[in-house]
């Protein structure tokens, strides 16, 4: 599956070059919010004023891509949690008014396919429409889908597929008491390297076109894992099973992103993995740039394709890379339990 | 509350409940149509405002004909406001 075309709305400013460019966002908070782009000139503005957040920042992230790549077979969305403030403001609604007369808007906007649903009236697509939210998998799950889906398929087919997160700040304070963030605030740069409990919590929207056909492609998606509750053990044999079934060897790999988000409870996770590779394998992390959420492995694919067109020289922030790299390996894992490999190599 | 501070809380509550972005209480006309005006609203907003009404002024619409002859304006919803309004 190649990816052709990408977008992402993130904590950085990666709808322009600014990201890209090496200008990196420093937060001194523990919430780090997605910086939005106009929205005004692609959004009506009787539709954009009922969008909860979820859906605008994915309209927002697709929609470019949509009116560079008309001809699309279908929408493959991964969301764990779909318009969770949406969601909240309506439970407590429920609550509030005593199970009494609610708004709609609110509910409408909380379902997870609200996006998906959104995009093919707004682009007329009447293709495949599937929206997965299965948890921190729920992105690695899309992937799945949409390679099903092109397998077989003709080169002319694409498909839109990408991932949505959203802070809420009332579920953020719920997972903030359950030590999923750290109580004290530290900057983001220096998340990796914090060593306490809890990471910093993210957000942001990253749509793809992934289609069949090589020509123009930013990267080829060769294959992925996904594996629930492994022990250290499963975890190497998964590593090796998965390079093995790739006729890919560790020494293969020219460069891992890694999924760490400095809570000392989890990331001993990413060194056991860096353990199965040569000591001198380089390797980057992302979410000390967009905090932790569970899709934020859609930001990882950005950034491994921006990584394997030389697009970013990312030398010397949170691990080096010496030269371009032609094949990337994406580990990601949330709370021990949920952990997925994702092989991306460069199209020449 | 006289005619006068009804008319700017309810403007208020419609901006707040229809999340109309970029409208002050004073760029809403009194006597503009709703829903075919240059605020354009649509069906969800009418519900949108049937709860407004149950919520901030106790007041429940029941009956749809009833509605299409209230939800015309902000005129014709404050004179329904002032003679029904529990709350």
């Amino acid at each position: 599956m190649y990816l052709k075309d990408v977008y992402s709305i993130s904590p950085q400013v990666t709808h322009t070059d600014e990201f890209i460019n090496g200008n990196y966002k420093i937060y001194s908070k523990n919430i780090l919010s997605v910086i939005e782009p106009s929205y005004s000139e692609m959004i009506p503005a009787s539709l954009l004023r009922r969008m909860g957040k979820a859906v605008r920042m994915g309209i927002g992230a697709a929609l470019p891509l949509i009116e560079r790549h008309e001809k699309l077979n279908g929408i493959v969305i991964g969301t764990a949690n779909g318009g969770l403030e949406n969601c909240i403001n309506f439970l407590n609604q429920i609550i509030e008014y005593d199970e009494g007369v609610l708004t709609p808007t609110h509910f409408v906007q909380s379902t997870p396919n609200a996006l998906a649903g959104q995009l093919a009236l707004m682009s007329k697509n009447t293709g495949y429409n599937v929206t997965h939210v299965n948890g921190p998998l729920a992105f690695e799950n899309a992937i799945l889908d949409a390679m099903m889906f092109l397998e077989g398929a003709t080169n002319k087919t694409a498909l839109l597929l990408g991932a949505v997160e959203e802070i809420s700040n009332y579920n953020y304070n719920i997972d903030l008491i359950a030590g999923r963030y750290k109580s004290d605030y530290i900057d983001n740069n220096k998340l990796i390297t914090s060593q306490t409990k809890g990471s910093i919590c993210g957000e942001g929207s990253t749509m793809f076109i992934v289609s069949n056909d090589a020509n123009n492609a930013l990267a080829k998606l060769i294959n992925l894992k996904q594996i629930n509750y492994p022990n250290e053990i499963d975890l190497e044999y998964l590593l090796n099973q998965f390079l093995f079934e790739n006729d890919l060897k560790t020494e293969d790999i020219d460069l891992l992103i890694l999924g760490n988000n400095g809570d000392v409870q989890f990331d001993s996770w990413y060194t056991l993995l860096k353990s199965f590779f040569s000591s001198k394998k380089e390797y980057v992390y992302y979410k000390n740039f967009v905090g932790e959420y569970r899709t934020s492995s859609a930001f990882a694919l950005y950034f491994a394709t921006q990584l394997l067109k030389g697009r970013i020289h990312h030398k010397g922030i949170e691990g080096d890379v010496s030269s371009i790299p032609k094949i990337i390996l994406i580990y990601n894992q949330f709370e021990g339990i949920h952990h997925s490999f994702i092989l991306v190599q460069s199209v020449v | 509350m006289d005619r006068e501070e009804v008319k700017n809380d309810f403007k208020g509550h419609l901006i707040t409940y229809l999340n109309l972005l970029d409208i002050t209480p004073d760029k809403i006309k009194d006597d503009e149509p709703l829903f075919d005006g240059d605020l354009g609203l649509d069906s969800i907003d009418s519900v949108e405002l049937i709860v407004l009404l149950d919520r901030e002024y106790g007041i429940k619409i029941n009956n749809p004909t009833e509605g299409r002859q209230i939800l015309i304006d902000v005129n014709t919803i404050v004179d329904y406001i002032l003679l029904n309004r529990t709350k």
